[in-house]
């Protein structure tokens, strides 16, 4: 469990230095607005509703939540 | 005078949907010329095979732009559930019976078939808001509050996350907190642990009427703007359960070591030996989860992964893509699938060995089973004028493994069939 903790720490500071230099100027980012490129938010509750009441594992992308007796 | 404009709606949803989600925002929306106010709907169709679980579900989103930075989200879900569930107990090559979670009346289940719950009914409200602010001048701030009711379950639940910008805004780092206190009153009353299933009537098995659950959750994470067309986002969380996390309906078979067939409840109930499952009163899960999305010039493309463990001893990896192929102004299509592998915890058992000593702990709810899950499907939508209309389709299947190994006539049965789902959405979206 310590383990996974340092690991994501560590991934994600790595992550965050090796990309840090990166700039990408704000009129350059005309394909990032996209609607297509935002993700959808109520087909993404619907799907975590729905893996949430059928696996044992839930969340990642935002809180794991619940407030079901689903689970 | 007013220094700001008045915010599109389109523009303020990235951040308030990331809020709601307790992510990040992909990026800043451009502004579009609607108003302020944005309405999402969805109507579900869940559907198991067999006669298992059936949901139909309506989904509402209403949000309003109160300027450039100021959102509220306001949500409401409606689940309408029928069907049967499986009582965790294993098949027989008798007729079974089994007295119904209520402890009023009982029902039969055919020599050789998986015992099912049929009296799985219940229908949950859930609300939910979220307000979304800056936060001094390269942050911002959100704060929400959920709540679910249903039959048998109370859900209520606060959580905040703040996030800022750096690099330009090519990075974004933010920070989620959330807390939820359920409480969970079974028909018929709570179980004792490892009690034996009594006849209709006598409830010398249960003690109690409800039981609580507390559960915190963190996140933390990035998301980076990698080049013009793609980024990448991590997130990191932990979440820690404590309470009541016991499944109060279901039971475990106790049977012949030899034979496998069900044994007798030697106290005289007349019904076979089934118990009430029995699970720890905390669970500690992490998860590590990227997603990396890319933007051609017409279609685009989202890859994520996450990475599960908690102490009950589940790992779990989870991986899916989407491809948005956008083939005209006005209309895309969305492929979309899923990957989804689990080991089981730790007190998994498919069905207690008699004469065995019971473990601290033990359950037989398959969704704690060794366990791979696909899930393919496709979405179709179509932009108009004052709206979008979408069409999703999926279709989910979920197979498991028994452990510990069938005995006796036990190896005859499918202890854990796979179970198919198809899921059907029909959405529209439109501002005003």
């Amino acid at each position: 469990m310590r383990g996974m903790i340092l690991g994501s720490l560590l991934l994600m500071g790595a992550a965050a230095l090796l990309c840090g230099c990166t700039t990408v100027k704000p009129w350059e980012r005309d394909l990032h607005a996209r609607e297509d490129m935002q993700p959808n938010a109520l087909d993404l509750a619907i799907d975590d509703h729905i893996y949430f009441s059928k696996e044992a594992s839930s969340g990642g992308r935002g809180f794991a939540g619940g407030g079901c007796g689903c689970n | 005078m007013q220094l700001k404009r008045k915010r599109s709606i389109g523009e303020s949803l990235a951040t308030a949907t990331c809020s709601l989600l307790g992510a990040l925002p992909a990026a800043r929306v451009q502004a579009d010329e609607s108003g302020p106010w944005q309405a999402e709907s969805a109507l579900l169709y869940y559907a198991e095979d067999g006669d298992r679980v059936r949901d139909i579900s309506f989904d509402g989103a209403l949000s309003y732009a109160f300027d450039e930075d100021r959102t509220l989200r306001l949500n409401l879900t409606l689940d309408s559930l029928t069907g049967a569930s499986p009582s965790g107990a294993v098949p027989a090559n008798t007729v079974q019976t089994f007295t119904r979670p209520s402890g009023q009346g009982s029902y039969q289940v055919p020599a050789g078939e998986l015992p099912l719950d049929d009296t799985f009914l219940d229908t949950r409200v859930a609300l939910a808001a979220t307000w979304s602010q800056p936060f001094g001048e390269s942050s911002r701030l959100s704060l929400g509050v959920s709540g679910s009711t249903e039959y048998d379950y109370l859900h209520l639940g606060v959580n905040g996350r703040w996030e800022r910008d750096f690099n330009q805004r090519n990075t974004t780092v933010f920070v989620g907190l959330a807390y939820a206190q359920d409480q969970i009153d079974p028909v018929g009353g709570v179980p004792i642990s490892f009690a034996a299933m009594q006849e209709a009537g006598d409830s010398s098995s249960k003690d109690g009427s409800n039981e609580t659950k507390d559960v915190i959750d963190g996140l933390i994470g990035f998301t980076q703007i990698l080049s013009r067309r793609s980024l990448l986002s991590v997130n990191y969380s932990y979440g820690r359960a404590s309470g009541y996390l016991t499944d109060p309906y279901r039971i475990l078979t106790v049977v012949d070591p030899l034979s496998g067939q069900p044994v007798a409840d030697p106290a005289g109930s007349g019904l076979n030996l089934h118990l009430y499952e029995s699970r720890p009163d905390s669970r500690t899960k992490q998860s590590l989860f990227a997603e990396w999305r890319y933007a051609f010039d017409r279609d685009s493309l989202a890859l994520n992964y996450r990475l599960m463990h908690d102490d009950w001893g589940i790992t779990s990896s989870t991986a899916e893509a989407r491809y948005r192929l956008n083939w005209s102004a006005s209309d895309y299509l969305e492929p979309h699938v899923r990957y989804y592998t689990q080991s089981a915890a730790d007190f998994y058992r498919t069905y207690l060995v008699d004469g065995e000593p019971l473990p601290a702990n033990a359950s037989s709810d398959s969704r704690l089973a060794d366990m791979d899950a696909v899930t393919v499907g496709l979405k179709y939508g179509r932009r108009t004028r004052h709206g979008e209309f979408s069409l999703r389709l999926e279709y989910y299947r979920q197979t498991g493994n028994p452990d510990p190994a069938p005995i006796g006539v036990l190896t005859g049965f499918d202890l854990v069939p796979p179970m198919t789902a198809v899921i059907a959405q029909v959405g529209y979206t439109f501002n005003f």
